[in-house]
């Protein structure tokens, strides 16, 4: 049962991110003003973070600094960074969390490190094979009882090969997630394929539609097909690293194409200009329900301890939604519910 | 007349000046609402910062001590105040508040947000009564002025600051004419000495401590008095049970626990204060048998979690150097918050 009052510290690794550690700090501060149970852990360079510090307003008393004197940057290869800097932010704040000083990590730095480093320190969840990231996605339709317009994929990069097993993981993974961070009880899970019918798809998605039905608690409905993912037919969508990465950035590449079309279509005709006008107060609006940082990240699930990945151009109000979810995760118990859902007789 | 009845009492050794709403009473005044409300609050509904009642009590109890008051809240709400203080057990010597009726019936309408014009003369006036060799600590809020005119106050006495930068300063924060005559008089009469050792402000309104970096670091900006305490403790103000029993109210009284204790001890550190001796002096009373300290164990889990604290931060942080103030380019901080000039967004 969530108990609102306790306190819980999020670890923010505040190097390694494309705005600098500032807007971390920023984000980080902003959540012990506002939010009285949530302690933050800052990690990282301590002059730096000091510096960050002295320009803007925090709550001495839930937050706390430990110094972490170098950091893996976007552009170094992970695991030979991480061997080469002990003491990197990334992996001291994840071994921080793993021994207790925090109970989740939120980072904005070089995804592969990220989870390195959370694969190293962190326990997988008993029947759990796998780690799985996670991400939301803009849909037509909306989700839960906060009418979320987004839903949740994964795996879109962690393990590139699954197997039936693990596909099984992340859907019960994905389930439980939806259902504490977007108040849905009972979502719905799809599995990702090239057709609708159960036969469909790779040996391992066949197996995997098979043994989900028998899940139980699951409201499995089936397969899904590319197209449904911006639709929104399914709250949660099931697929392996591989394929989940490569939908992912083509529908960035797909959002990105349309910006640029209309930028075209703006400088064009004056009548398209004109009609693009008469739309912008519809395309803020989109803009405003779609915005990907009141969203924070990407969970990293099937550890014992929780891990957000922020993008990488995390601004400040990323950052604390990111704080924001992991602690609403960390309060329900996130682990121990899909450890359950997991036991789960079929 | 007996003997002991010709005998002046001790003078003061060391004089503790607080102010009262932001700085020992939880105060609301930013809406008429809460203005009106805090007007007609009760003694018993008052409510103090956590740790304020506490930590007067055990400065008061170091001896030789004299506790001033001086707040903008109006004279008559004396009794109130009066009777809030006894509840809590806090004795003072001085309890100097402002005379807003007679601002009001005088057409002084400036002088009712002003505090330059106010608390400036009280605090000079109150100097001229004491020992030249008393030193005193300050505290003050984030809420209006209190660092500027606690330092200004600082350095008029210590003759750190000339007469022509006083003018300015009492010229930009409006300062009435007679009202200045009083200041530059009674500053006159003090005997030079340099009595302030420091000046606590209470950061109400989480303003970031930065801020008052140019005030120098006698200014420290405390999130809680936990955290004064630490640092009256290092300063040789109090001892390290007294400052156990300011965390222990807080721990009672205001929900406070070791993560929010250690954490505010690491916020020092981070800052520059050195608390090194104070960390080895509050190990030893931790781990001394004491009825006290009952409501603060596991004691090993309350060192762990200092201790942890300390090595996070890797290397020492430095103090912050000694700086002249320079209140001319602090003007802004003299006049009133709600003064349009320091309004203002800068650079506009």
């Amino acid at each position: 049962m969530a108990d609102p009052q306790r306190p819980i510290t999020i670890a923010f690794d505040v190097m390694g991110s494309d705005h600098g550690p500032a807007e971390l700090v920023k984000g980080a501060a902003a959540l012990t003003l506002d939010t009285p149970n949530i302690h933050a852990l800052l990690v990282g360079d301590q002059a730096v973070i000091g510096q960050a510090l002295s320009q803007t307003r925090y709550n001495a008393e839930r937050l706390a600094v430990h110094h972490a004197p170098t950091f893996v940057a976007m552009t170094e290869k992970p695991s030979a960074a991480l061997e080469e800097k002990p003491l990197a932010s990334i992996k001291v704040a994840a071994e921080l969390v793993a021994r207790g000083d925090a109970e989740a990590l939120v980072s904005a730095g070089n995804t592969g490190a990220c989870v390195l480093a959370c694969a190293r320190s962190f326990k997988l969840i008993p029947g759990v094979k796998r780690a799985a990231l996670a991400t939301v996605y803009p849909t037509q339709a909306v989700h839960g009882s906060k009418s979320d317009p987004f839903s949740l994929i994964l795996d879109v990069g962690a393990t590139v090969d699954a197997t039936a097993d693990d596909l099984v993981s992340f859907a019960v993974m994905g389930a439980a997630y939806a259902r504490i961070i977007s108040k849905n009880p009972n979502p719905t899970v799809a599995l990702l394929s090239n057709g609708t019918e159960a036969q469909k798809g790779p040996p391992r998605v066949v197996e995997a539609n098979q043994r989900l039905r028998s899940v139980s608690g699951l409201q499995f409905i089936g397969n899904v097909e590319g197209v449904d993912i911006p639709r929104g037919t399914a709250d949660v969508v099931v697929c392996d690293g591989f394929v989940g990465n490569v939908c992912l950035k083509m529908l960035e590449g797909v959002h990105e194409t349309v910006l640029e079309l209309a930028k075209y279509a703006y400088k064009e005709k004056l009548l398209w200009r004109a009609g693009l006008a008469m739309l912008s107060s519809g395309f803020e609006r989109i803009k405003e329900v779609t915005d990907w940082e009141q969203y924070g990240g990407a969970p990293i699930l099937g550890f014992d301890r929780l891990f957000i990945k922020a993008h990488g151009r995390s601004k400040a109000r990323a950052i604390a939604n990111a704080g924001k979810v992991a602690a609403k995760a960390v309060s329900n118990q996130l682990a121990h519910v899909i450890e359950q859902g997991l036991q789960a007789p079929a | 007349m007996s003997l002991t009845d010709r005998i002046d009492p001790r003078p003061p050794r060391r004089i503790y000046r607080w102010d009262l709403d932001k700085t020992y009473l939880q105060t609301d005044f930013d809406t008429f609402r809460q203005l009106v409300r805090t007007a007609l609050q009760k003694a018993e509904e008052k409510k103090a910062v956590p740790g304020a009642a506490t930590l007067i009590r055990e400065l008061k109890a170091q001896g030789d001590v004299r506790l001033c008051i001086v707040s903008g809240s109006p004279t008559q709400m004396r009794a109130v105040l009066a009777e809030k203080l006894k509840l809590d057990g806090v004795e003072f010597d001085e309890l100097v508040l402002k005379d807003n009726m007679r601002n009001l019936l005088r057409g002084r309408f400036k002088a009712l947000r002003g505090q330059v014009g106010y608390k400036l003369p009280v605090l000079l006036e109150s100097r001229l009564n004491a020992p030249t060799e008393a030193e005193e600590v300050l505290f003050g809020d984030d809420a209006e002025a209190d660092a500027f005119i606690y330092s200004l106050y600082a350095d008029m006495v210590s003759r750190r600051v000339s007469e022509p930068v006083v003018h300015e300063v009492l010229r930009a924060a409006e300062v009435y004419e007679d009202d200045v005559e009083r200041i530059l008089a009674r500053w006159k009469e003090i005997p030079p000495a340099d009595p302030v050792r420091r000046i606590f402000i209470n950061l109400d309104r989480l303003t970031p401590p930065a801020s008052f970096a140019r005030y120098g670091p006698r200014v420290v900006p405390v999130f809680n008095y936990f955290q004064a305490s630490l640092v009256l403790m290092a300063d040789g103000h109090l001892t390290a049970p007294s400052v156990i029993k300011v965390a222990v109210e807080m721990v009672q009284t205001a929900g406070h626990n070791l993560l929010t204790l250690s954490n505010s001890f690491q916020d020092l550190l981070r800052r520059g204060v050195p608390l090194g001796a104070v960390a080895e002096a509050l190990t030893e009373a931790l781990k001394s048998p004491g009825a006290l300290l009952n409501s603060m164990r596991p004691v090993p889990d309350i060192l762990a979690a200092f201790t942890k604290r300390i090595a996070a931060l890797g290397s020492p942080v430095p103090p912050p150097a000694a700086r002249e103030v320079d209140y001319l380019s602090l003007l802004d901080h003299a006049r009133p918050r709600t003064h349009k000039a320091r309004t203002r967004p800068s650079g506009s």
